[in-house]
């Protein structure tokens, strides 16, 4: 479950939803409904999050010396201060929406049937977001250009205005359905504000550091008073952490010139074989 | 947008959330909770958003030229 945690966390392709579809499809003795499962969910959250924070660790020094400057000083000057004040005005919409409706959301949509059925409508989403980014290159004559020109006409995070970061940072919420992709929803939404592809992931994964890290500095508490084997799930969180750390480092190359398109794909192929196989009992 | 009115307006609304903060932590407030008991999720969030009302409040200020 770590391995399989820290790899889907940050790969637009919803990891839980696979959560939900794995151990189902696998017969896993995994009781999703045990008080334990979401706080060892999120255990493994805070793997992924360190794992974020120590791939930006230079970038985070930045952003909280340029937070603490620009909050006293009330103007922002340079880019670091900038990005710290998007990154804050693109968390306060999913803290908000995560604090009061995830729980609520979680409960209703838990089933495997479900999550494979978001993880189709996922795909769809990823397949929309490439078609506007083309849509837009398009229009503005980049079709005969290479991947890395078309790219370069595209802004990088710190550019981004602070309606957008708001609305990417909202769009975390759709995350909370198992099967659509946090990474996703705002790699997408990053991409419609018009941010390189490398760039969307960067500031998709920086946005989801403090959230993952908060959610799961909240949660530890209940799962440490749960009885819970606490070294196996420390383990699992290490491997998320691996896992993860190694998908960001991958993606952050991939993104310098690939789209979303192949994990749309995957997560249409995915939640096909996974409905055909619950439907089937396979 | 530089204005005084709405720099007064965003402090009020940090020390609103600020007191909302420590009645979900003592387990004053149950609103939009699963239950009764202290809500420490819910109390970290509202100091969060004070801390982003409070910095909102400094950036709408007027600056003195000096």
């Amino acid at each position: 479950m770590g391995l399989l945690q820290g790899a889907t966390e940050l790969f637009p392709i919803s990891s839980l939803g696979h959560a939900v579809l794995v151990p189902s499809l696998l017969h896993w003795s995994f009781k999703q409904s045990d008080p334990s499962f979401v706080p060892f969910l999120v255990l493994l959250h805070l793997g992924t999050a360190s794992a974020l924070l120590v791939l930006y660790r230079r970038q985070w020094v930045e952003i909280i010396r340029g937070f603490v400057t620009a909050a006293i000083r009330g103007e922002m000057r340079t880019d670091s201060e900038r990005l710290a004040m998007l990154l804050l005005v693109g968390t306060i919409p999913a803290a908000v929406l995560g604090v009061y409706l995830e729980s609520r959301i979680k409960a209703l949509f838990a089933s495997p049937y479900e999550a494979a059925g978001f993880l189709i409508a996922n795909g769809f989403l990823m397949l929309g977001f490439e078609a506007l980014r083309r849509r837009t290159e398009r229009r503005a004559a980049l079709t005969n250009e290479s991947r890395m020109d078309q790219e370069a006409h595209f802004t990088s995070a710190e550019r981004i205005s602070f309606r957008a970061a708001a609305v990417v940072g909202a769009c975390q919420a759709l995350a909370f359905l198992p099967g659509i992709s946090r990474s996703g929803v705002t790699i997408g939404g990053g991409l419609l504000a018009g941010l390189r592809h490398e760039e969307a992931a960067r500031f998709s994964f920086l946005l989801a550091t403090p959230v993952l890290l908060g959610a799961g500095i909240v949660e530890v508490p209940q799962l440490l008073s749960s009885g819970v084997p606490i070294a196996e799930y420390l383990g699992a969180t290490v491997l998320s952490g691996l896992a993860a750390y190694a998908s960001a480092r991958f993606l952050l190359r991939y993104f310098r010139s690939g789209r979303l398109d192949p994990y749309g794909w995957y997560c249409i192929a995915a939640g096909l074989a996974s409905l055909a196989l619950l439907h089937f009992d396979l | 947008m530089k204005s005084g009115p709405v720099a007064v307006g965003l402090g009020i609304l940090g020390v609103i959330c600020i007191v909302l903060a420590v009645l979900y932590a003592i387990g004053a407030l149950q609103l939009f909770t699963s239950g009764p008991g202290n809500h420490y999720k819910h109390a970290i969030l509202l100091i969060v958003l004070a801390v982003a009302s409070f910095v909102a409040a400094n950036f709408a200020r007027p600056k003195i030229a000096s």
